[in-house]
């Protein structure tokens, strides 16, 4: 690993303030499941000069409620929403997508704010320096994207542009479907707040150096909903999301009033299936309208060389979490 | 302490009952600021129990319990671990009477390991279950242990030692009534 300054931040505010001072060389460590990896690995031409530790700060683990909104701190870790009574009872979509992450000890280690800016797992972009790394890519701002002439199985099928690396974080699927937004500190001081899919850009997240998340809001329902996270892996436990799919339903008798249909390991960003959606909104919903949803769910999907497999099992991955909201 | 740019600092650990104070930076330094707490345990305080294969978070042979806690220590930075309570393996058996941990015994007894390599890994995550929850379920102790991998297949091994040092201590510390009150 290369040396780093190392620095124990005090709070929010002095952390993006060191940051931004750094003005890109630097990067923040939360849990550092994601982050350790990265600097072992040496995956970047120039690795960070300042790391600053987030786990002293204080007051940004908690889960709570306020109102009609449940908020969580940047800092909460997966292992606690896992356990959390609060999101059980109002967010199970949430309880399942923080469960599906990695193993026990990734998940008591790992927080809310680095499983939603964790990087790409792209394997070029993941490529080690000590093997002959590391590759410059096009998401590296160094050549073309290495995935579209090489082997993309575990690229993207839907809004790739230049980059075909799909968005690696759980929680963003399941945040999405359950429309949650992020609250973000600038080295000013200021708070600036954005829908989570829209924290993905093709090529990079969307913060600026000495911007951080500091906390989460998700709305809670007014009427419960049906809430399933589904995901597929090569194996289980342990792995990334081949594709996965945070299907929230709100349901009237036989009917839906509206619904949610989100996928993972499909995009940069969650992947609203708008069209399936739109098969489930208003109507009575059965097994035939499951499938139905499924099939508008990869509409206009355009696979690369090796990927086309991932269509299918997204359109029976949201054909079955639809039909686990029917059944729930 | 400097919490700030210092180029020296100190870090407080606890490691099985024991206090290091460990230099960061500068001439006398005892670790440098890239080292994991899994590089400090082994090369630093020289306890080698505690395994390290992957060193990329993803096969669980270095857990160690932090705050009683299975974590990784390949993915923490020393630096970063001051004030904390570690136990290793080797913090397993009794500290004065050298008998080992219930759960180390039920491992030999039932020949849950072959190579050993990932034995110090599994018996942190037992631990860290088992500190938590005494009375397990056989779902439980998979998905405890589901972030613990063994190349050479000793799985089902493990999950009968486990489970058989829980009906011991089931057996010896508890009284059948107050037993079914815990879970
Ligand atoms: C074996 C293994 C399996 C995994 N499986 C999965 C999986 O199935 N699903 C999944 O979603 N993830 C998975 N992960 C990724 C895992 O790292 C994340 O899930 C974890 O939540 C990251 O959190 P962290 O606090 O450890 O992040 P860190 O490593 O501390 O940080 C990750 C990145 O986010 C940045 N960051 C951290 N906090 C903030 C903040 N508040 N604001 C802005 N930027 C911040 C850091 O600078 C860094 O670049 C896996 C990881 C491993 C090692
Ligand atoms: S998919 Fe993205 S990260 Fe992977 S090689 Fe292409 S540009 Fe780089
Ligand atoms: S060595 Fe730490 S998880 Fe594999
Ligand atoms: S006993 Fe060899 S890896 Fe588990």
């Amino acid at each position: 690993m290369r040396s780093f300054t190392h620095v124990t931040a005090g709070s929010l505010a002095e952390a993006c303030a060191l940051l931004s001072e750094a003005g890109g060389k630097g990067r923040a460590n939360a849990g550092g499941t994601d982050l350790l990896g990265v600097l072992k690995d040496g995956i970047h031409a120039q690795g960070p000069e300042l790391i600053v530790d987030l786990k002293a700060v204080s007051g940004l683990a908690e889960v709570s409620r306020e109102g009609d909104e449940v908020r969580i701190g940047a800092l909460a870790t997966l292992a606690s929403l896992d356990r959390s009574t609060l999101l059980r009872e109002t967010l199970p979509l949430l309880v399942q997508a923080a469960h599906a992450v990695g193993t026990p000890q990734v998940r008591t280690m790992g927080t809310v704010g680095g499983n939603l800016c964790q990087e790409v797992r792209c394997w070029y972009y993941r490529y080690p320096r000590h093997v002959g790394g590391p590759v410059g890519c096009l998401r590296k701002g160094d050549g073309p994207c290495l995935a579209v002439k090489g082997d993309n199985r575990y690229h993207g099928v839907f809004g790739g542009r230049g980059c075909f690396a799909v968005c690696p974080s759980d929680l963003a699927v399941a945040l999405t479907a359950l429309g949650a937004v992020v609250d973000i500190a600038g080295p000013d001081g200021s708070r600036r707040e954005v829908a989570v899919e829209d924290l993905y850009e093709p090529t990079t997240l969307t913060l600026a150096p000495g911007e951080l998340l500091a906390e989460v809001r998700v709305p809670v329902p007014a009427r419960p909903t049906r809430q399933t996270f589904l995901k597929f892996t090569v194996r289980e436990p342990v792995d990334f999301a081949v594709v996965s799919v945070a299907a929230s339903l709100d349901r009237d008798g036989p009917g839906c009033r509206d619904a949610r249909i989100v996928l993972g390991g499909v995009s940069p960003r969650p992947h609203r299936a708008l069209q399936a959606e739109e098969v489930l909104r208003g109507g009575d919903v059965d097994d035939q309208t499951a499938a139905r949803a499924g099939e508008a769910a990869v509409a206009g999907a355009k696979p690369m060389r090796h990927n086309a497999y991932k269509i299918g099992i997204a359109r029976t991955l949201v054909e079955r979490a639809v039909r686990a909201c029917l059944d729930a | 302490m400097d919490r700030r740019r210092g180029e020296t600092r100190q870090v407080r650990l606890r490691v099985n009952g024991q206090d290091h104070v460990l230099t960061v930076g500068g001439p006398a330094a005892d670790v440098a600021v890239t080292h994991t707490l899994a590089h400090t345990l082994r090369e630093t305080l020289g306890l080698t129990g505690t395994k390290v294969s992957c060193d990329r978070g993803a096969c669980g042979s270095c857990t160690v319990l932090v705050g009683g806690e299975a974590k990784l220590s390949c993915s923490m930075l020393t630096v970063e671990c001051d004030g904390l309570d570690i136990t290793t393996v080797e913090g397993l058996a009794d500290p004065v009477t050298g008998a080992l941990d219930p759960l180390q015994q039920s491992f030999i007894d039932h020949t849950a390991f072959q190579c050993g390599y990932c034995t110090p890994g599994i018996l942190m995550s037992a631990k860290a279950l088992l500190l938590k929850n005494p009375r397990p379920t056989q779902a439980d102790v998979q998905e405890a242990l589901s972030g613990n991998f063994c190349r050479c297949i000793t799985h089902y091994h493990v999950l009968e030692a486990v489970q058989a040092a829980v009906e011991a201590g089931a057996a010896s510390a508890t009284a059948p009534d107050s037993r079914r009150a815990r879970r």
